[in-house]
């Protein structure tokens, strides 16, 4: 008998673990949704292999080598990251066909920061309350903790051929480039006011100010340094409340931090404002030492870009390479 | 009632935050009680989820289907009609009593606690196990219960710098609450004891029975007994 491996990890630099689109449903008990940072940029990966967008798939901090154990289609989007078969030149955000032993590398270009790697079929592994999504803290989805070196990631049957003959030359509508942070100048987030903001009377500062992402950012929450809201400490404690992603906290040091899907699920500290989620999406592509500013939007801007987005997530806008739409 | 102060707002285009009372309460929690049952049964179709926290909750909607404006005004029809109800027409409480070694290795804080309320280590015992107490919310980590009201006599404040690492199934003080940790995490409640019962286990669903508005008591119980009951899950538990 032989074991229809797919992925094998070779090489590894960073922080890599298997996500889909979120645990939701189960905030009330306390367990945080997890799931892609950049969400469009994973639905957009599963999309370009024919798998549904909230198909489990990698999530990548840094680069990665892994070697096939059989023909299989993968895609790689995130930023803009560099993708090499057997050390030829490949395209992120378009299907590759992967024959069985090649190699695939990804590695982070000088733009985007977190890499989204989709295998057709998905990756198969323990679902927890419905999602395929790593927590790492609690233990558990899937692996139940990162990616390591000697990992075998299986994927789901698909009929390889067939399929590539419908996805082969697909590629988004969306220009790949327009969503990620340039280094030359500050990425602009859009946010609306939020639990605390009335009683936060220096909230101008955070929406007149410059920001920095700094090392201590993770999956918990992308943690800002700049001018200090004084005023957060005034609050005193706070009774914790529910929290969100893109909720930008505001803890007694007055620096924000703006949370991410392994946040916890209630909190104690101001929340200042509230990043829409397409913005969202783009912080997380922001790396350490990228300069960042809020702006502010109203809710009813903010439910229109948010419909547009879910729309966008729920089904991906693909066109083919003669640029008709798929 | 004198501390509830509604306060309704919108959030980032998906999430309504309803605060019902600016500080904690047992009377503002059960006001939020009334509310959040409520709104699970008469909003279940049209939100995708509902969390609380201690004195608030929070909507989360799709802006596809219906409109925050909608949404809130519709919140504020149930908020009038929920007051007017008792918990019980909502939402039915279960009772779970949750065994606990106390003090030793597995409540490092109850002899620090013990001193501050210039007591002995078995009258704060008896005294958290004397009350019955509300769940107030479930959140921060997976599983993790807020529990109240902690009589004022062992309402010590939290440690000023919280522990990097905490077992799961600590118990532990901060002020007028208790609680207990569903999985290891750090935190900074003072530590009395542990249960050996596995709070939240994940393979379950749902990974822990006990919800907001439902009655927690503790029992104590010995090193032994601790032992025998290992890894037993806290719905399959009966005293």
């Amino acid at each position: 008998m032989t074991i229809m491996t797919s992925l094998h990890i070779t090489h590894l630099a960073g922080v890599a673990t298997v996500q889909d689109l979120g645990r939701y449903g189960y905030r009330a008990l306390g367990v945080p949704i997890s799931g892609a940072l950049d969400v469009l940029s994973a639905a957009y990966a599963n999309a370009l292999v024919g798998n549904r967008p909230g198909t489990s798939l990698v999530e990548l901090f840094g680069s990665m080598k892994l070697r096939t154990g059989k023909d299989v289609i993968v895609a790689v989007t995130g930023g803009l990251p560099k993708v090499f078969v057997d050390r030829y030149d490949e395209s992120p955000w378009r299907p590759i066909y992967l024959k069985h032993g090649m190699e695939l590398v990804i590695r982070p270009s000088d733009r985007g920061g977190v890499s989204y790697v989709a295998v057709a079929g998905g990756i198969v592994c323990e679902e927890v309350l419905g999602s395929r999504s790593t927590y790492v803290r609690g233990g558990f989805g899937c692996l139940g903790r990162p990616i390591r070196v000697g990992d075998v990631l299986i994927n789901g049957d698909v009929d390889v051929d067939r399929l590539w003959s419908e996805v082969c030359d697909l590629r988004p509508v969306l220009k790949p480039g327009n969503r990620v942070p340039r280094t030359s100048e500050p990425l602009v987030v859009r946010a609306t006011k939020s639990i605390h903001s009335e009683q936060l009377p220096d909230l101008e500062v955070l929406l007149n100010s410059e920001y920095v992402i700094t090392l201590e950012s993770d999956r918990m929450g992308y943690r800002l340094d700049g001018p200090p809201l004084e005023s957060s400490s005034k609050l005193g404690k706070l009774p914790s409340t529910p929290t969100d992603r893109g909720y930008v906290q505001i803890p007694p040091d007055g620096k924000p931090i703006v949370l991410m899907s392994d946040a916890q699920t209630t909190g104690g500290y101001a929340v200042a404002l509230h990043v829409i989620p397409p913005d969202l999406d783009m912080l997380a592509q922001a790396r350490p030492r990228q300069r960042v500013r809020f702006m502010e939007v109203s809710v009813e801007e903010a439910e229109r870009h948010t419909s547009k987005y879910l729309s966008e997530v729920g089904r991906p806008l693909l066109m083919t390479a003669e640029g008709e739409e798929y | 009632m004198k501390d509830v102060k509604l306060r309704i707002l919108s959030s980032g285009g998906y999430v309504i935050h309803v605060d019902v009372c600016s500080d904690v309460s047992p009377e503002c929690v059960k006001a939020m009680h009334k509310l959040y049952y409520t709104l699970k049964k008469e909003l279940s179709g049209s939100i995708r989820e509902l969390v609380t926290g201690v004195v608030s909750l929070a909507l989360f909607y799709d802006p596809r289907e219906v409109s925050g404006d909608v949404l809130i005004k519709r919140v504020k029809e149930l908020w009038e009609w929920s007051q007017s109800a008792e918990l019980t027409d909502v939402y039915k409480p279960r009772s779970f009593v949750i065994p606990v070694s106390y003090g030793g290795d597995l409540g490092p804080d109850l002899s620090s606690v013990a001193a501050w309320a210039g007591l002995g280590e078995d009258e704060v015992i008896a005294i958290h196990t004397s009350t019955s107490y509300t769940c107030y919310t479930l959140g921060f980590t997976p599983g993790f219960i807020y529990l109240g009201e902690v009589e004022r006599r062992i309402a010590v404040p939290r440690l000023e710098t919280p522990r990097v690492k905490i077992p799961a199934g600590s118990v532990g003080i901060a002020g007028r609450m208790t609680g207990v940790y569903g999985l290891e995490s750090p935190g900074g409640w003072r530590l009395i004891g542990r249960t050996p019962l596995t709070m939240f286990d994940y393979r379950r669903d749902p990974p822990i029975p006990i919800a907001p508005g439902d009655l927690v008591s503790f029992k104590s119980i010995s090193l032994e007994r601790f032992k025998s009951l290992k890894e037993v899950f806290v719905g399959d538990y009966y005293d």
